[in-house]
C-alpha cells in the first residue's frame, strides 16, 4: 500500500514544467517559514510535497495579476496561517474530533453542478449521501448533473456572469484541474474558508498538496481522480489493450471519442509515443492530425462529453475513449445479457486527471458548500461515495474504510490502481491560456465543429 | 381623448411604441453588439479589442464553407419534405376534417407539449442500431447488420423535418381553410379535373400559406444545431454547431459572431429573392 501511495504522489503531483522549475529554485524566506510550519504538524512530508507548497511565496500571485485586488503579501500570510492551522488540525483530528467546531452551524441549501454518475445514487433518483448530509446539517443540496464537459460548462455557465462580476447561480462546481487552474488565474473562485473545518484539508492525501496553482488547497478541493482509457463491450470486441483500436477500421462507426481535447489528444499522443505532459506544438499537430483522420474516415461515430455513456448503453458504440469509473459505475449495472462492459488502461498508457470542487466567485451559499466539502472529507463518507463511483479517492483513511465496507473493493484497480498502472499514467501539459485556446480551436475544427 | 382624435398619426406611433422599444432593446441592440463582436481581434486570455477586422468575414466563410453548404442543403431538403408531408395533411384537415377539425389540429401541435430536446433524444433510442425500430428488421434479415440510421445525414434531415413539420402545416392549413368551397365547385362545373383544380385553383390560393410555411421552416432549419448534434456524426455537423462551438467551446467570439452574420445575410438574400419570385403581396393574403 505504501508503494502505491508514493507512486500516486508522483503522478498526481503537477508535472515539472519549465515554469515550475523556476519556481522551485526561487524559494524564499517566507516559504521556508511555511515549510517549517508544515513539517511541525505532519511529521515527515515528502520533499516533493514541501517544495511544491513552498512555491506560494515565490510565484507571482496569479490572482493578483489577473484582478489586481488581493495584495500578494496578505494572500501569503493567510495561506501560511491556514497551512499552520491545518497542520495542527491534522495532528489532533486523528485522535478524536473533540475540539468544538468554531464554525457557526449553517442551514439553507446550495446548488451543486456535478458530472453524471459522480455520486452514489439510487433509483428515483435519490442520493443517499446527500440525504445523510441534509439530516446531519439541515442543509439541503440542489444537485444537478449539469457538467458534460469542461469547456462547454465553462463557456455556458461560468464565463458570462463571472466575466462581468455576477454570481453564476452555482455554489459548487466540479471541474478538472486544468479548468480549475484557469478559474484560479482569473480570480473567479472563492477561497475555501477552512477555519474550523474538521476534515478538510486535514484528510487530503499529500499527493494533492503540491499543486503549484493552488498552494494550500484553498481554491480547489479534490473530488475524484480518474483515468482515461479504453471503454469497450467485451462481448462484441473481445479483449482489447492497445490504443490502436481507436484507429481500427473494423470498428468504423462504432466508436466514440471524448470532446475533452486533453483526453482525446492525450491518448492520440501516447499512441504516437509522445509524452502528454511535455507535448510540444509539433507533437500536438501530429496527434491532432491522427484524430482528424479518424473523424474524416468515418471511424468515429460521435464526439461527446459524458454522454458517450448513453451511446454505449444503446449498443451504438462498442469502443469508446472512456473515463475509468463510468464503465463500472454507470454502464455495467444496467448492461444487457449480451453486453459485457469493461474498461482497460491501454498498454501505451492513459491519462490521469483530478476533478475538483470549487466555489465560483460571488456564490450566495458559500458556507453551505463549505460544510459539504468538510463532510465529504470524512473518510467513511468518502468511502461510501467511492464504492459507488469507482474513481480514485483523494481522502486519507477512506481506503481503510472502504475495505471495511466491502473487502472486494480492495481488489478494484479502478479505485486502487496498481503501481504498475500508475507508472503508465500521464497528465496533460499545462499550457498558457492562449495556447489552450488555439488548441481547443484546432481540436474543434478537427472534430467537425 | 380629443387629443388622440386630433393627432391620429401620433396615436398610431404611440400604440406602436412598446413593440418598437421592445425590438430595439432586445433585437436591434444585441444584433449591433454582435456585429461589433465580430470585428474584434484578440484572445480569450489577453482580452478582445475592437479593431474593425472585416477580414474575418471572408476568412470565416472560406473556412466553414462546407458547413454552410451542408446547412443550406439539409434545410432545403427538410423544407421540401415538410411541404410534401404537410400539404396533404393540411388539405385533409381543412376540407375533410369535418367535426374532427379541432382535434386533428390539436394533434398536429400535440408534440409541442413535450420538450423538443426530449423528443429528439428519444429518436436516438428508438432508432439505435439494435433499437426498437431497426433491431427487429435486422433480426428478420431485412436490413444488413451494419446498417444504421443515427449518426447519419439522413437522421439529421429526418429529425429537422419532424421537428419543424407543424411550422409548415399550420400556415398551410390557415391558407387552405380560407378557400371558399364555392371556388372549387365552380372549377368542377367548368370541367376541371382533380389535378387541374388543385394546380390552378387550390395551389395558387394557398400560396401565402406556402410562402409563410417555407420561411418558418427553412430559416430555423438552416440554423438548427440540436438535430445535428444529437442525431448526426462529426461529418454531418451544421453551421449552427460551428457557431455554438465557437461561442461555447473555444471562446472564439469574433468567428462565432461573424458566422452568425454571414448566415443571417445569406438567409436575408435568399428570402428576398424568394419573395420576388412568389410575390410579397401574397403575404398579406389579400387575394381571396
Amino acid at each position: 500500500m505504501h508503494d502505491r501511495g508514493d507512486a500516486l504522489d508522483q503522478v498526481i503531483a503537477a508535472p515539472v514544467t519549465r515554469r515550475r522549475m523556476l519556481q522551485l529554485t526561487a524559494v524564499t524566506g517566507v516559504s521556508a517559514f511555511l515549510a517549517a510550519c508544515g513539517t511541525a504538524g505532519t511529521g515527515s512530508p515528502s520533499p516533493l510535497a514541501t517544495s511544491g507548497a513552498t512555491a506560494i511565496g515565490a510565484s507571482p500571485s496569479p490572482t493578483a495579476s489577473a484582478t489586481g485586488t488581493p495584495p500578494a503579501a496578505s494572500a501569503t500570510a493567510r495561506a501560511s496561517a491556514t497551512a499552520a492551522a491545518s497542520a495542527t488540525a491534522e495532528a489532533t483530528a486523528t485522535a478524536e474530533p473533540t475540539i468544538a467546531a468554531t464554525r457557526a452551524p449553517v442551514s439553507g441549501s446550495f446548488r451543486w453542478a456535478n458530472w453524471v454518475g459522480y455520486i452514489d445514487r439510487e433509483r428515483g433518483p435519490r442520493y443517499p449521501t446527500l440525504e445523510r448530509f441534509t439530516q446531519e446539517t439541515s442543509v439541503t443540496v440542489e444537485y444537478e448533473q449539469a457538467v458534460d464537459d469542461n469547456e462547454s460548462f465553462y463557456a455556458a455557465d461560468l464565463a458570462g456572469p463571472l466575466g462581468v462580476g455576477q454570481p453564476t447561480g452555482w455554489d459548487l462546481v466540479v471541474l478538472t484541474d486544468w479548468m480549475m487552474q484557469r478559474l484560479v488565474t482569473r480570480g473567479w473562485l472563492e477561497q475555501i474558508d477552512t477555519n474550523g473545518m474538521q476534515n478538510y484539508p486535514a484528510n487530503l492525501l499529500d499527493a494533492y498538496k503540491t499543486r503549484e496553482w493552488d498552494p494550500g488547497n484553498l481554491y480547489a478541493a479534490p473530488w475524484q481522480s480518474g483515468m482515461t482509457g479504453i471503454g469497450h463491450d467485451r462481448g462484441a470486441t473481445g479483449e482489447l489493450d492497445s490504443l490502436e483500436v481507436f484507429w481500427d477500421p473494423a470498428y468504423a462507426g462504432r466508436m466514440t471519442y471524448l470532446s475533452e481535447m486533453r483526453d482525446t489528444i492525450g491518448l492520440s499522443a501516447l499512441r504516437l509515443g509522445f509524452a502528454p505532459e511535455m507535448l510540444t506544438q509539433e507533437q500536438f499537430d501530429e496527434s491532432l492530425a491522427e484524430v482528424a483522420r479518424a473523424v474524416n474516415e468515418g471511424l468515429v461515430r460521435q464526439l461527446a462529453g459524458n454522454s458517450y455513456v448513453d451511446v454505449m448503453a444503446l449498443g451504438d458504440a462498442i469502443v469508446a475513449i472512456a473515463w475509468s469509473g463510468d464503465v463500472q459505475g454507470l454502464l455495467a449495472p444496467d448492461q444487457g445479457p449480451d453486453q459485457d462492459f469493461q474498461w482497460v488502461l491501454a498498454r501505451e498508457g492513459g491519462m490521469l486527471w483530478t476533478d475538483n470542487m470549487g466555489i465560483p466567485k460571488g456564490a450566495a451559499n458559500k458556507a453551505q458548500a463549505e460544510a459539504w466539502i468538510d463532510f465529504y472529507y470524512r473518510p467513511e463518507i468518502a468511502a461510501i461515495v467511492e464504492a459507488w463511483v469507482n474513481y480514485v479517492c483523494p481522502v486519507k483513511g477512506a481506503e481503510e474504510e472502504m475495505v471495511a465496507l466491502d473487502p472486494a473493493l480492495a481488489e478494484n484497480t479502478l479505485i486502487f490502481p496498481t503501481p504498475e498502472m500508475l507508472a503508465r499514467l500521464h497528465s496533460f501539459v499545462s499550457t498558457d491560456l492562449d495556447t489552450a485556446q488555439r488548441w481547443e480551436g484546432a481540436f474543434a475544427d478537427a472534430i467537425g465543429l | 381623448m380629443s387629443w388622440f382624435r386630433r393627432h391620429p398619426t401620433a396615436t398610431a406611433y404611440l400604440l406602436l411604441a412598446p413593440g418598437i422599444a421592445y425590438l430595439a432593446i432586445f433585437y436591434l441592440y444585441p444584433t449591433l453588439q454582435m456585429f461589433l463582436v465580430s470585428l474584434w481581434t484578440g484572445t480569450a486570455e489577453g482580452g478582445y479589442q475592437l479593431t474593425f477586422n472585416f477580414g474575418i468575414y471572408p476568412q470565416a466563410l472560406a473556412q466553414y464553407s462546407d458547413h454552410f453548404l451542408r446547412s443550406l442543403l439539409y434545410g432545403a431538403i427538410a423544407t421540401l419534405l415538410t411541404f410534401l408531408i404537410g400539404f396533404p395533411l393540411a388539405y385533409f384537415i381543412a376540407f375533410r376534417g369535418g367535426r374532427f377539425k379541432s382535434l386533428l389540429l390539436f394533434l398536429v401541435i400535440a408534440p409541442f407539449f413535450t420538450s423538443f430536446l426530449l423528443r429528439t433524444l428519444s429518436w436516438r433510442i428508438i432508432f439505435a442500431d439494435q433499437g426498437l425500430a431497426l433491431g427487429p428488421l435486422k433480426d428478420l434479415g431485412l436490413l444488413p447488420d451494419e446498417f444504421r440510421l443515427t449518426a447519419t445525414p439522413i437522421a439529421v434531415i429526418a429529425g429537422i423535418t419532424y421537428n419543424f413539420l407543424p411550422f409548415m402545416t399550420l400556415p398551410l392549413y390557415v391558407a387552405l381553410e380560407k378557400i371558399p368551397p364555392s371556388l372549387q365547385e365552380a372549377a368542377e362545373d367548368l370541367y376541371a379535373g382533380t389535378w387541374q383544380r388543385l394546380r390552378r385553383v387550390t395551389f395558387p390560393l394557398a400560396l401565402p400559406g406556402i410562402f409563410a410555411g417555407t420561411l418558418l421552416t427553412f430559416i430555423p432549419a438552416v440554423g438548427d444545431f440540436v438535430n445535428a448534434e444529437l442525431l448526426g456524426s462529426p461529418q454531418s455537423q451544421m453551421i449552427g454547431n460551428v457557431i455554438q462551438a465557437r461561442f461555447l467551446r473555444v471562446s472564439d467570439y469574433p468567428t462565432g459572431a461573424a458566422l452568425s452574420f454571414i448566415l443571417m445575410a445569406a438567409i436575408l438574400v435568399g428570402v428576398f429573392i424568394y419573395a420576388r419570385l412568389v410575390g410579397t403581396e401574397e403575404l398579406t393574403g389579400g387575394t381571396s
